[in-house]
Formats: C-alpha cells, sequence, structure tokens
C-alpha cells in the first residue's frame, strides 16, 4: 500500500484530525464575540457627518450660485445680530442717562439717599 | 475642497465684518452722547429733539438748578442720618420721632416743590408737544410714588 497516494493521504489526515482533541478551554462568551465579529464585518461602514460636510463643502459649495447664496446669507445674519445687539445697546445706555438726569435732579434719587 | 474651504471662511470673515460694522454704526449715537462733557443733557437734547437755543436754555436752567439741588441733597441726608440715629436709639414712638418724620416729610415736599419748578420751566423751553413728553416722562419718575416698585414687578 503506498501512502504517498493523494487518497492515502487524505485518509491518513482525516484519521488525525477525528483523533485530535483540543483541552484548552474557550474564553467566556467566545461565540458570541465571534458572531459579534462577524456581523461587526458584514455592516458597511457609515460615512461620518464630517466626511459628508467635507464632501459637500468641497463638491456643492464652489458652485457659483451656491456660493453666492451661501455667502449673502451669512452676511444677512452678521449684520441683523449686529443691528439687533446694536439697538439693544444703545437702548440700554439712553435708558441709563435719562436715569442720571434724573437722578441728578431729585435729592431722593441721588445715591446718598438713604431713606426714600 | 480647498476652493470650498475657502468660500466657507469667506463667508465667515464677512458675517463677523458685517456684525462688526452694523454694530459700531448702530452705536455711534450712544457712544457720542457718552462722550460729551454732560452725557443726560446731550441725551435730552437728542430725546426732545432740542435746537441748539433750546438746549442752551435748557442747560442754563440745569446749571442754575444743580445748587439747589445739591443744598437739598445736604439737607435729606442730614435728615436722614437724625432720623435713623433716633429710631436706633428707642424702641417707641417719641415726640422727637414724630417731630423728625414731620420735618422729613416737609423737606421731601419742599423738595417737589423745587424739582416740579424747575421741571415746567424746562417743558417751557422745549416745543409744546416735546415739552409734554418730557413733563410725562420725569413725573412717571419723580411724582408717582410706587410706580417704580409696580414696574420692577
Amino acid at each position: 500500500m503506498n501512502t504517498n497516494e493523494p487518497g492515502n493521504h487524505d485518509q491518513a489526515l482525516r484519521k488525525l484530525l477525528e483523533a485530535w482533541r483540543a483541552d484548552a478551554p474557550l474564553p467566556p462568551r467566545f461565540q458570541d464575540a465571534v458572531w459579534r465579529r462577524i456581523e461587526r464585518a458584514q455592516t458597511p461602514a457609515a460615512p461620518p457627518v464630517w466626511n459628508a460636510i467635507a464632501n459637500w463643502i468641497g463638491t456643492m459649495l464652489p458652485r457659483p450660485a451656491l456660493a453666492a447664496s451661501y455667502v449673502a446669507i451669512l452676511l444677512a445674519i452678521g449684520a441683523t445680530a449686529g443691528w439687533t445687539q446694536a439697538r439693544q445697546e444703545s437702548t440700554r445706555v439712553k435708558g441709563e442717562l435719562g436715569e442720571r438726569y434724573i437722578r441728578a435732579l431729585d435729592p431722593y434719587q441721588a445715591p446718598s439717599a438713604m431713606i426714600r | 475642497m480647498k476652493k470650498g474651504m475657502l468660500i466657507l471662511a469667506l463667508g465667515l470673515a464677512l458675517a463677523a465684518a458685517a456684525y462688526g460694522c452694523v454694530y459700531f454704526f448702530g452705536t455711534s449715537s450712544a457712544r457720542n452722547l457718552e462722550q460729551t462733557n454732560e452725557p443726560e443733557l446731550a441725551w435730552l437734547k437728542e430725546e426732545f429733539h432740542l435746537s441748539d437755543s433750546e438746549f442752551k436754555r435748557v442747560s442754563e436752567l440745569h446749571a442754575a438748578y444743580l445748587p439747589q439741588c445739591a443744598e437739598m441733597c445736604r439737607q435729606v441726608e442730614a435728615q436722614n442720618q437724625r432720623l435713623k440715629e433716633l429710631l436706633a436709639a428707642t424702641n417707641q414712638m417719641t415726640s422727637e420721632i414724630e417731630s423728625a418724620i414731620a420735618e422729613s416729610a416737609q423737606l421731601r415736599g419742599e423738595c417737589q416743590r423745587n424739582m416740579l419748578r424747575h421741571f415746567y420751566e424746562v417743558s417751557r423751553t422745549m416745543p409744546p408737544e416735546e415739552g409734554r413728553r418730557y413733563l410725562a416722562w420725569v413725573r412717571e419718575r419723580t411724582f408717582l410714588p410706587g410706580e417704580g416698585m409696580m414696574r420692577a414687578k
């Protein structure tokens, strides 16, 4: 009998494998971990939000119409915010000056008057 | 990508610049008022739309009234101090406290009369409509006790 023939070789290997016993214990929750790794490998990686934004900035924003709209909107937002803040500040300063005028004329509203 | 980032940065820079410019010009009037020698009078001129001659007259009246006001302030302060000491010295009503309270009320009345005279004079210097508005404004802040507390609520 020639053990070098392919059929004989397979048989010998099969016998060897059948005789093999693994004595080392598996780590805890080994099967779960394996399934999790398989699931993770099968799920397509979602592109991060930043990638989408960067992609948009790189491809869409340079379009003239979009770029002009973007700049115009930001200009309007900046100007509106500035105008709102300026109005609030002016109102505050003018209100304060009015109170100062009254305090200058009314001894009972002067800072030193303790009993009104 | 580079061009897109450039546009992004340009938009943000323009927004910041627009904010700064509008804020700067929007507050210039208030800033100018604060930088004058007498900001409260400058405010009065702007608020009640006074001409230069009206403003000059109002400033003169104001300057003439201030020494009277300072004297009243001194008296009010002294009276307050006296009342405070009397109240701290006892735990019952005394004739001295009663007379101090009456003097305080009298002082307050005198103070209000002086103020009102001044307000009328100032209002007469202004154009009629502005004068009425001025009187309503000062009345609300000086002659309607409790209004401030109502507003605070």
